[in-house]
């Protein structure tokens, strides 16, 4: 185990208060909850730079940190630019080669003032696709070609980090400062930005658009690593688990909220939890549940300390824990009854949420048939 | 009859390429409240028209369909996309249901020929602390000299904002077992005490109402049946009244929503790639084309034999168990097959299926059959009691 562990409990009830769900009922749920979280609270908590090493003013934690953080931001259905930043982006920045740029936005992530999104696919459902940009170079310049969309995160980036193959046919990323973009140099060719609502209301996507925009060298970042290709489908693992530990989240909060509404919910003279058709129902949530747990522990642990198979455990989690969410907050919306499908009860959120989480950064299926791939030759 | 059949389909045919408003979708999406109600009352017109809008009512009442032409007649409305009769779909059910099987002839006079004419009603049974245990509710019916003076809250009430009547049922004796308290009661919405409040859905629409009943005054001849009778009446109206709901929506589900799922499954993805080239999308599809077939001949035997009256007593429980939770499952693997570019669908047509092609929304509204109208678990102790005759769930009092 890692030196944090320990400190989880203390991270995890840290979360709960700063997210505002100590209450064991569903969580906050009129419009202006679904208004971002305090992004310098946030940075204030800690929660940019865990895993910033502590030379950049972050604390040198692991994703184990990370995911403590994740599972409490989809117990209280969070809207906020941390998978973009803290999911996703520092550890990005991590795998690349340092220079002094670099460590400056790592420094920036971690104090609150930098925002990063990560485009890794040509669509964020699909994150074993090729990279979605390309770099060419012509007469002298620089030129970046490409489109992502589903960016997690995009339209709030100050920073972007795009993944795009090199003349030699390489993957690296390219560092694009949105914040640095003149409004009226988009004709000449910039990359855009377009935003991309969806029924989740609690998540924000962008589609990045690049077409032959002359980008600088020193903006094009290579891996450090031997197998670069390795470095990136490493990133979209993170983002798998991450997405993961969110839905994890949800139905936690999902059973809990479900738990005490049918013990409190009185119909024919008993509390409907006392129903043996309610009990069982509430009983596979729990025993999805505790499935899903032991898979999802499995795989914080095997990205944060880097295992080589680390994609094995990935792909059994994000199809398992991403699928039985679904399930888990379809049963407590049933449960609920009329209330549950009340815009006011909340669960709504939940549910659009764990749908879209099924399918961002791999469905079921595609995990499950990347992990099937494996069964024969391991 | 066969030839009759295929005759029939084609005047059907013919009038839906004539009379479907081409981009009724468009135009219906996401729209104002008051523009549903003109495009339904419209359509509904339209459809009365042709004969097609109760086909299911007697014939001395404007329909007389045999459930074979009713099948058509659901099956082109479907296959060539036509609008559904939403805002109408208490009034030519359940309404119409009630005052045939329980009105007195100066209700059915008054209303039929009214709800042809456009007269809109909804349900006031559900009460917040009365919903599975419906027959637990509260709201008082006082009998006075002018008539009854009734009190409570109602909730769940579809579509009470834009309604002329309710189906009421109210506590006429506080004294006698629950379901022998009841009575039904006709309440024309415009009489003074009634306050309705629309309630937002999980979908974000507003199609639900709650209603607040403060000394509303119905009058003896608004009474259906007898009174403290009126859990009797609604139980023997409303059940047979499921198989006809069913006969319209698995028609629809087959004709309508499993073509878009194909459909949706056939459609390149990013990469190029289709889903349906996939032999687990295959797999899907066929077992969903299966379920869908026998969930249509169930529909329509059901209708036959509650016509010869020899329904059993859990087959309408049978029938709305398995189309809302086939419909669960449907639009939920239609919102898998969709993935992240079905999250940015965010409105879906008003009058359209439960199935409209909205994956996401659709799935979410699903519930909105898996939990009213007796949620899946009432109907699973329905089946298992009432059908098979088990020993009931343990009930404290009668």
């Amino acid at each position: 185990m890692n030196e944090f562990a320990d400190l989880h409990d203390d991270l995890r009830a840290v979360a709960r208060d700063l997210l505002g769900t100590t209450s064991d009922t569903v969580a906050t749920t009129s419009d202006a909850a679904e208004g971002p979280t305090d992004w310098a609270r946030m940075a204030d908590a800690g929660w940019l730079g865990l895993e910033v090493p502590e030379a950049l003013d972050g604390s040198g934690a692991t994703f184990a940190e990370t995911a403590v953080v994740a599972e409490e931001m989809g117990r209280a259905v969070t809207t906020s630019s941390y998978l973009g930043t803290a999911g996703l982006g520092v550890a990005a920045l991590k795998s690349v080669v340092g220079s002094e740029a670099r460590d400056s936005l790592l420094r920036g992530a971690a104090a609150g003032s930098v925002r990063l999104a990560v485009a890794l696919a040509p669509s964020g459902d699909d994150p074993l696709a090729d990279p979605p940009f390309r770099i060419e170079s012509s007469g002298g310049s620089i030129l970046l070609s490409g489109r992502a969309a589903f960016v997690v995160d995009a339209t709030e980036a100050d920073q972007l980090l795009l993944l795009a193959i090199d003349a030699a046919g390489d993957p690296a990323l390219v560092n694009i400062d949105v914040g640095a973009v003149d409004s009226s140099a988009i004709d000449v060719g910039a990359v855009e930005v377009i935003d991309q609502p969806v029924l989740d209301a609690t998540r924000r996507f962008g589609v990045v658009v690049a077409d032959r925009v002359p980008i600088s060298e020193q903006s094009v970042w290579n891996f450090d690593s031997d197998a670069p290709g390795i470095a990136a489908q490493r990133l979209a693992d993170r983002g798998a688990v991450a997405v993961a530990c969110d839905s994890f989240g949800l139905g936690a909060a999902m059973i809990d909220a479900t738990v005490v509404y049918v013990a409190a919910r009185h119909q024919f003279d008993r509390p409907i939890g006392s129903f043996q058709a309610v009990k069982h129902a509430c009983a596979d949530m729990a025993v999805q549940q505790a499935i899903g747990r032991e898979l999802l522990s499995a795989a914080v642990e095997a990205v944060a300390t880097n295992e080589p198979d680390a994609w094995v455990a990935v792909a059994r989690a994000k199809s398992f824990v991403c699928a039985a969410a679904v399930d888990i907050v379809g049963s407590a919306m049933q449960l609920h009854g009329g209330i549950g499908y009340t815009w006011e009860s909340g669960i709504h959120r939940h549910l659009k949420r764990a749908v879209l989480n099924r399918t961002l950064f791999g469905s079921p299926v595609a995990h499950r048939r990347r992990l099937f791939a494996s069964i024969g030759t391991r | 009859m066969t030839a009759d059949l295929e005759t029939f389909r084609g005047e059907v045919r013919e009038w839906c390429r004539t009379h479907v408003p081409p981009g009724w979708r468009a135009a219906q999406t996401a729209v104002p409240d008051d523009e549903f109600v003109s495009f339904q009352q419209a359509w509904f017109a339209e459809l009365r028209g042709a004969g097609y809008a109760v086909p299911h009512w007697p014939a001395e009442w404007g329909g007389g369909m045999s459930t074979a032409e009713q099948v058509v007649l659901y099956q082109e409305l479907a296959a060539h996309d036509a609008p559904r009769l939403v805002l109408a779909f208490v009034s030519i059910h359940h309404a119409a249901s009630t005052l045939l099987h329980a009105g007195t002839p100066e209700q059915r006079d008054r209303h039929l020929p009214a709800i042809l004419d456009g007269e809109i009603w909804c349900q006031g049974f559900s009460e917040p602390d009365a919903g599975s245990d419906l027959a637990s509710l509260s709201t008082s019916a006082r009998r006075t000299d002018d008539g009854f003076l009734v009190n409570g809250q109602k909730v769940w009430a579809s579509g009470a904002a834009h309604s002329d009547w309710c189906l009421l049922l109210a506590r006429t004796d506080p004294d006698a077992p629950k379901r022998y308290g009841i009575s039904y009661f006709l309440l024309d919405m415009t009489t003074p005490g009634i306050d309705v409040r629309p309630i937002r859905q999980a979908t974000g629409e507003w199609h639900f109402c709650e209603m607040f009943l403060d000394d509303v005054l119905i009058p003896e001849s608004q009474l259906v049946g007898p009174v403290d009778s009126g859990w009797q009446v609604a139980q023997a109206t409303l059940g047979a009244e499921r198989g006809m709901t069913m006969l319209e929506l698995a028609e629809r589900l087959g004709n309508a929503g499993f073509g878009w799922l194909v459909e949706a499954c056939s459609r390149p993805t990013h990469d190029g790639t289709r889903p349906i080239d996939d032999a687990v999308v295959q797999d899907r599809l066929a077992a969903f084309e299966i379920e869908v077939a026998g969930l249509r001949s169930l529909c329509r035997n059901h209708v036959d034999r509650v016509e010869t009256g020899d329904d059993g007593p859990a087959d309408a429980s049978i029938v709305k168990l398995y189309y809302s939770e086939l419909l669960q499952r449907m639009t939920d693997f239609g919102a898998q097959m969709v993935g992240l570019e079905g999250q940015t669908v965010l409105a879906k047509p008003i009058s359209s299926g439960w199935e409209s092609g909205a994956w996401v929304l659709d799935f979410v509204s699903s519930w909105e059959w898996t939990i009213p109208g007796g949620s899946s678990e009432i109907q699973r102790t329905i089946i298992g009691e009432r059908g098979l005759g088990l020993p009931r769930e343990p009930v404290p009092s009668p």
